[in-house]
């Protein structure tokens, strides 16, 4: 019940996120873009920091 | 009666200029960090390490002091607009009043409440609830943003809004139009970004004062690999928006691109030169020694390389019609709030896209009336008029110029910075440390300049081609003016000093507990009441 319910609040998640796209997307381009462009920026930085865990423990140099 | 006093008006535009720049220290840091706290936070849940939990807390408790003095001197600016420029309120109140009553109700409050969970709601909420939270402490800082920069783009491009002549007001028209004036959109992406910048700065710098001193290595060089690359990315950004608004402003405000590139005449497309530098001289409408790029211009502001750019004497000859125009359009709303006969409406309306630019004349008006004007001086007055469209060119000039060259550092620093750090090769860059950490007040700086280009560019007006500044300002007194001037420079020194004390404060400190770093067991503590005997 729990994971059906978790999907379903995902899927509410997808529909208002395609909704708010198609319309912002229109409007309001740089809204969008802004959006879009803020969670990429996150991820790829918080990318960075995982990558450069894993960097060390294959290296064991202690460089930073 | 003259009514105009032109040092009030001056002191009312240093007083919010000053209060203004003041604010804007505070506010890059908190848009960005924020942010800069959730992917931290994210990589916390995300992989369950202490280290960037112990990131966020600590670049945390830096944004808490920032927020808080950046709220404080939020405040003064708003009153201002009613004790300072009631004129400007009485005129565009509803246009402007709306987003700034959202952003209080909406997110200032938001991020207020968010903000106080987030500190305090470390123990209290689960890991998920947590980050959720600060999330929305990072939306509501920014949709505060969001909400002042489009009423600021409704002084810039006012759309939504149609002025009233019974009321004498522009009258709210379209929420829809307000929201997502093309001014607004690119403004807000710009600033909000340009903060992302200025934070990603600062936790590089600070990480690499840690790292030039061989302290909690393996915090500094997350924080500095997480910036890096939040800050290489948001140049690319800023620059990009950037590029968004000045072709805004060659469409919408002529006479603000204009004066940002230096050009008296209109551009000889594809060849003309971009001025990398050059004196503007406002007196005598010249440019003293010009260095230029050639063939950059045109494509860099049209994105063709066959139109032209107006220049400013022939803005100055556009203009002339429209502010004979606008003479004639207060004349007729003169005479209609006297009469309301349909005949003076008519008029008025035939005329009603000019009435800025007859407002314009007042200032050289008989008795600052214009419609005192005899016939036979209109076209002195008109004239006269003309050199006052430009904003002051020297000023938007350079205030542009050292914006973009400052954007242009930040580039190549982050991007020197990010690929150094992928490669894990920072340490053995010493220079490159020194340099980030030397860099940390630019973007903030560079944020200032960004204002200043905006706001100086777009006089003579507060709200462009309707209302003239020198008619926004109350009427006060020269010595409430200068006494109000003073109390906000010494209240704002002390706040400044405040926060640069607290900063370096706890950036020396550095973070509270570090877990990666070896843990060393602290020297036992030798009080001098301890009486027992050492050796025992």
């Amino acid at each position: 019940m729990t994971k059906l319910l978790r999907l379903a609040g995902l899927a509410v998640v997808l529909v208002v996120s395609l909704l708010f796209a198609v319309f912002v997307g229109d409007q309001g381009p740089w809204y969008f873009a802004w959006v879009i462009g803020t969670v990429m920026i996150i991820l790829i930085s918080g990318a960075g920091a995982i990558m450069l865990d894993a960097q060390s423990s294959l290296s064991a140099d202690g460089d930073i | 009666m003259e009514f105009i006093n032109p040092d009030v008006v001056d002191l009312s535009r240093f007083q919010f200029a000053l209060t203004a720049l003041y604010h804007f220290m505070f506010v890059p840091l908190t848009l960005g960090l924020t942010f800069m706290l959730a992917a931290m936070e994210t990589v916390y849940v995300v992989t369950g390490r202490q280290i960037y939990k112990d990131m966020t807390q600590f670049w945390g408790k830096l944004f808490g002091i920032n927020f808080a003095i950046g709220v404080a001197t939020g405040i003064t600016m708003e009153f201002e607009f009613g004790t300072n420029w009631s004129m400007y309120s009485h005129f565009f109140g509803d246009m402007f009043g709306t987003p700034l009553a959202i952003e209080g109700l909406m997110a200032f409050f938001m991020e207020s409440t968010f903000v106080g969970l987030m500190f305090f709601g470390w123990d209290r909420l689960s890991k998920q609830a947590h980050l959720a939270v600060t999330y929305l402490v990072a939306l509501g800082s920014n949709l505060s943003a969001l909400w002042i920069l489009i009423a600021n783009a409704g002084m810039n491009m006012p759309e939504g809004a149609h002025f009233d002549p019974e009321t004498m007001r522009m009258q709210f028209e379209s929420f829809v139009d307000l929201v997502f004036n093309p001014d607004a959109q690119a403004k807000f992406v710009h600033t909000s970004v340009a903060g992302y910048v200025s934070a990603a700065m600062f936790v590089m710098g600070i990480s690499a004062f840690y790292l030039l001193r061989g302290q909690h290595r393996q915090f500094a060089a997350r924080s500095f690999r997480m910036a890096a690359l939040f800050g290489i990315i948001s140049t690319v950004a800023v620059i990009t928006l950037g590029d968004v608004l000045g072709r805004l402003d060659y469409e919408k405000q002529p006479t603000k691109i204009a004066a940002i590139e230096g050009l008296w005449h209109t551009s000889n497309p594809p060849f003309e030169p971009w001025i990398v530098a050059a004196l503007p001289d406002d007196a005598r409408q010249e440019n003293h020694y010009e260095i230029g790029v050639p063939l950059v211009l045109t494509p860099l502001i049209t994105h063709t390389f066959d139109q032209p750019i107006t220049g400013m004497h022939e803005l100055e000859d556009e203009a002339g019609p429209r502010i004979r125009s606008g003479i004639d359009a207060v004349a007729a709303l003169r005479r209609y709030g006297v009469t309301h006969s349909s005949t003076d409406l008519a008029q008025f309306t035939a005329h009603e896209q000019d009435m800025g630019y007859g407002l314009l004349a007042t200032r050289h008006a008989p008795g600052q009336d214009v419609t005192a004007i005899p016939a036979d001086q209109i076209d002195d007055v008109v004239k006269a008029t003309q050199p006052d469209i430009l904003p002051n060119v020297f000023v938007t000039f350079w205030s542009f110029r050292l914006m973009v060259f400052l954007s242009l550092w930040f580039f190549a620093l982050f991007a020197i910075s990010a690929y150094l750090s992928l490669k894990r090769r920072l340490e053995r860059s010493r220079l490159l440390l020194k340099l980030c950490m030397w860099s940390i007040p630019l973007p903030i700086l560079a944020t200032e300049f960004g204002w200043i280009t905006a706001e100086a560019g777009r006089q003579p007006w507060t709200v462009f081609g309707w209302l003239p500044t020198f008619l926004s300002a109350s009427s006060h007194g020269v010595s409430y003016m200068v006494f109000s001037l003073v109390g906000f420079v010494l209240l704002y020194s002390v706040f400044i000093a405040a926060e640069l004390y607290l900063m370096f404060k706890f950036a020396r400190l550095g973070p509270d507990h570090d877990s990666m770093e070896p843990h060393t067991p602290a020297a036992p503590r030798v009080s001098a009441f301890d009486m027992r005997p050492m050796a025992s």
